[in-house]
């Protein structure tokens, strides 16, 4: 890098290479590192528009003057912004610069051999024994002594000396770790770019489709999605949903079948943490509900004959299932318009044991169902399913209906039906014979369950999960594994040799001092075993042994 | 028994856990200032008697509930506390006969279990099916384990930074004294090797420059601190991380996606890369001894965030805690 230069380079390239070294140190790795922690903690304290747009809606009401600061610097998405997604690259870049020199140095120390030393005395951890074989013998037998330690030995037997090495496998864990994280960035990326993921609301016996305008509300797609949805085919036959007696629930289970374009089907069960995946959708078991089936006519004409999902308003701490079910059939061919508002007790039993009581009880189960129904009439100001702007509305009568019953929606009278459970001091007044031919007519032949499954397609799931087992494995080694070296050189010594070994390891060096001492023992036994002073009576005693 | 006698039996074992090991710490921290053997002794069997109450509290609590005891904020932190209790006797005390940061970490416990009665307590109940998963019970086992782990390396790390900034004085006073300076006095504040502590076989506690008695912290040489600190990191990294990734799997199966920004997930992430970003400052010239010690430190509060602040003001999927 110093020194004189042949041909000045320009300043360019000069500032090229200072970038390139800059983002090749691990300091910049470790302040990228902790920006890209701090751009997190700015997600999680700021709402985020992917996880909560009313939030920000809310956010942006009460503060103002900040939410258009935030707005500005790409705060309410912080995982989709800019500066996030630069800091992303610039991790990216360090990591590829940082590893690639690093995986070509490995691949050649991988190569490259065991290198001799001299001066073994002047390494942490040294010892010199007097053994009976000769030189050469002698450091064979180490060597052989050492591979079958796992050490990576170079022998040169004419010297007698020997070099080895152990632990390449920390930097095989590390570099592993590092092009595993990078891989799964990139996966990550990728999946999510070109995938989406959205809600499906279906009534047993009913059908959906894989379609943009299929999905409850917005479908979430990747920045790189195509806009071609899978097409599948799902029919639910039937929803199951286990409660304990507590009203705790237990699992739910809806059963389908699925058809792709092409025509192959299959049959499945999606239960909570069940799910299944099917011509490259994941289908996950989300939510469920009642959709009582509604029939409207007048006259003889019918308005409206189908399900109507209903969804549930939960006062904080009260018991979901001990509430109402409500939802709305909105007719708007009409004039003037006409909606019903409906409120739905699955459990009538259950129901008027609460009103009795004073304590609620969850209505888990369909068991002589009831609604209270109330019709407005004016002008509609959306198709909304799950509210009811009455602006321009005013109500014209109220009821109850049981399932099986044929009420006229009109007078809010009852024309066939049972009471069964249900009190007629609760309003379910049976229309007068003679009250002339109903207006407007409603019948409740079915209550049904629907299920709501979160669809999503993301094609790169294998590849992350592949990428963090990677990460596991490469992290294990990465920081376990010590790299040690150890050298031995046979010198003679009298019929025998003095065998001089001597070591050191780069990390985890307190446990190696044991080590070492174990490898001393067994080289020398190897190499004929310590010899006693009285067999070798010309060994100077001051070599027995030397201790660091 | 009764559901709830097993159940009483688990908050009176709790509490007296509590008041265990309040008294551990006081008698570790007179341990700490008076350098009486039976003020340790004490210490130790009380904090024995804290670590079986604290267990008996989490196995009552298991029985009472009939699923694993560790479903929900109150009931990690019982396990986390038991886990940092046990590691400290286990390896601290008994193995590397490290006696004097006591008192830290029954600090550390006293605060876990306060945090866990006064914002997180519920009763003992069954879990929402979508709660029940088989990765989940692995999730949440390796992240206590680790966050147990990670804690100890952290309170090691404070200890650390106090006894490093009292050696630094030490040898400032020594350098501007009349007296000579030290001969290499066991106080490598600067030169504590990637993981080479001094010997700790024995007598740790004692620092190791004798010639240089004065007025001293009671603690063992930072290098050793700060050595051990680096074990217990480096321990809970890789299993943090599996953590997360077993959180990841059970997220795919049970929401049908493995990774969503939500606030846990978030500072779960925040916390793993703040502890990578300690792995590579130990690493690194310039950046290891204090700077490193920093970065393990905002890991920890970090790793706070993750478990507590999470669950009481910011909501999101995992908020399941009450
Ligand atoms: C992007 C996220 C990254 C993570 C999570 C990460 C994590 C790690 C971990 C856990 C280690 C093991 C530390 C040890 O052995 O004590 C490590 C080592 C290392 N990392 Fe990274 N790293 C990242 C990025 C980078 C980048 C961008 C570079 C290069 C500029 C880099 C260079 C290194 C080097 C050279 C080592 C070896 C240190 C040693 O063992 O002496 N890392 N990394």
């Amino acid at each position: 890098m110093s020194g004189p230069v042949a041909s000045t380079p320009s300043s360019l390239r000069k500032s090229v290479a200072l970038v390139w070294r800059t983002l090749r140190s691990m300091r910049t790795a470790i302040v990228l590192l902790l920006m890209l922690a701090a751009g997190a903690v700015v997600g999680s304290l700021i709402p985020q528009i992917p996880n909560s747009p009313q939030r920000v809606a809310a956010y942006q009401v009460d503060h103002p003057l900040w939410a258009k600061l935030w707005q500005a610097a790409g705060f309410f998405d912080v995982f989709g912004s800019w500066w996030f997604a630069l800091i992303t690259t610039l991790l990216f870049v360090s990591l590829v610069a940082c590893l690639i020199p690093r995986s070509r140095a490995m691949i050649r120390a991988a190569r490259a051999k065991p290198i001799h030393a001299r001066e073994l005395d002047a390494f942490p951890a040294f010892a010199e024994r007097r053994v009976a074989l000769e030189p050469e013998a002698a450091a064979a037998k180490a060597a052989t002594m050492l591979r079958r330690k796992h050490y990576r030995v170079e022998l040169d037997a004419a010297s007698g000396s020997v070099a080895a090495e152990k632990g390449a496998l920390r930097e095989i864990g590390s570099l592993a770790f590092h092009w595993a994280f990078l891989l799964l960035l990139i996966a990550v990326i990728v999946g999510k770019g070109t995938g989406y993921v959205g809600h499906a609301t279906i009534v047993e016996g009913y059908g959906w489709t894989d379609a943009q305008f299929n999905y409850d509300g917005d479908v979430r797609t990747g920045r790189f999605f195509g806009g071609d949805f899978s097409g599948t085919q799902i029919q639910l036959q039937n929803f199951q949903d286990d409660f304990r007696t507590s009203g705790i629930p237990m699992d739910f289970s809806s059963q389908m079948s699925l058809t792709a374009p092409d025509g192959t089907t299959e049959q499945a069960d999606v239960r909570i943490n069940h799910p299944v995946v099917f011509n490259g959708i994941r289908i996950y078991q989300f939510g469920f509900g009642w959709a009582p089936i509604v029939q409207v006519r007048r006259g003889d004409q019918t308005l409206f004959d189908g399900p109507v999902v209903l969804g549930q308003t939960t006062p904080p701490g009260g018991n979901p299932l001990a509430q109402p079910w409500t939802g709305f059939v909105k007719l708007t061919t009409l004039r003037p318009q006409i909606a019903i508002a409906v409120r739905l007790y699955p459990d009538a039993v259950a129901y008027f044991q609460s009103l009795a009581t004073g304590v609620p009880q969850p209505m888990t189960e369909a068991n002589a169902p009831f609604m209270e129904y109330e019709v407005w009439q004016g002008k509609l100001l959306d198709n909304s399913l799950t509210t009811l702007d009455t602006r321009f509305m005013h109500q014209t009568s109220q009821g109850l209906i049981g399932k099986g019953w044929t009420v006229d929606a009109t007078r809010g009278c009852v024309i066939s039906g049972t009471s069964g459970a249900i009190p007629a001091s609760l309003g379910n007044v049976t229309c007068p014979t003679n009250g002339g031919p109903a207006t407007l007519t409603m019948g409740f032949p079915d209550l049904r369950q629907y299920t709501t499954l979160q669809i999503s397609h993301d094609a790169t799931v294998p590849w992350v999960l592949a990428a963090a087992i990677l990460i596991v494995l490469g992290l294990l080694p990465a920081l376990y594994i010590s790299r040690r070296k150890v050298w031995v050189r046979a010198r003679p010594d009298g019929t025998g040799s003095s065998l001089q070994v001597g070591g050191f390891a780069l990390q985890r060096k307190d446990r190696f001092d044991e080590e070492f001492a174990s490898l001393v023992e067994a080289v020398t036994t190897a190499a004929g075993g310590a010899t006693t002073r009285e067999s070798q009576p010309e060994s100077r005693p001051e070599s027995q042994e030397v201790s660091p | 028994m009764t559901t709830e006698q097993w159940a009483r039996l688990s908050s009176d074992a709790f509490n007296l856990a509590l008041f265990a090991y309040i008294a551990a710490m006081i008698a570790s921290f007179a341990y700490l200032a008076f350098r009486r053997e039976r003020l340790h002794t004490v210490a130790t069997a009380i904090g024995v008697i804290g670590l079986v109450a604290n267990g008996v509290s989490i196995v009552t609590r298991g029985i009472a509930a009939g699923r694993t005891p560790w479903g929900n904020m109150y009931e990690y932190s019982t396990m986390i506390t038991f886990l940092v209790v046990l590691g400290y006797l286990w390896f601290i005390e008994a193995r590397a006969k490290v006696r004097t940061v006591g008192g830290f970490v029954y600090a550390m416990a006293v605060l876990w279990m306060a945090m866990a009665v006064s914002f997180f307590y519920v009763g003992p109940t069954a879990l929402m099916p979508a709660l029940n998963s088989y990765w989940r019970q692995i999730h949440v086992t390796a992240m206590i384990t680790a966050s147990s782990l990670l804690g100890i390396g952290c309170l090691l790390t404070i200890v650390y930074l106090i006894k490093a900034a009292s050696e630094r004085r030490e040898l400032e006073r020594l350098r501007t004294g009349t007296t000579p300076p030290p001969i290499m006095g066991g106080a490598g504040v600067e030169t504590s090797d990637q993981d080479a502590p001094p010997d700790y076989a024995g007598g740790a506690d004692e620092p190791v420059g004798s010639a240089t008695t004065s007025r001293k912290i009671g603690l063992p040489p930072s290098a050793t601190l700060d050595a051990l600190a680096y074990k217990f990191i480096r321990f809970g990294f890789p299993v943090w991380t599996f953590g997360v990734i077993c959180g990841a799997i059970w997220a795919q199966q049970t929401w049908g996606r493995y990774w969503g920004w939500d606030p846990k997930e978030t500072w779960s992430f925040i916390t793993w890369v703040i502890f990578a970003g300690y792995l590579h400052a130990r690493a690194t010239a310039g950046w290891k001894g204090t700077r490193a010690a920093i970065v393990a430190l905002v890991g920890f509060v970090s790793l706070l965030i993750t478990y507590y602040a999470v669950n009481l003001w910011i909501a999101g999927l995992h908020s399941y805690a009450k």
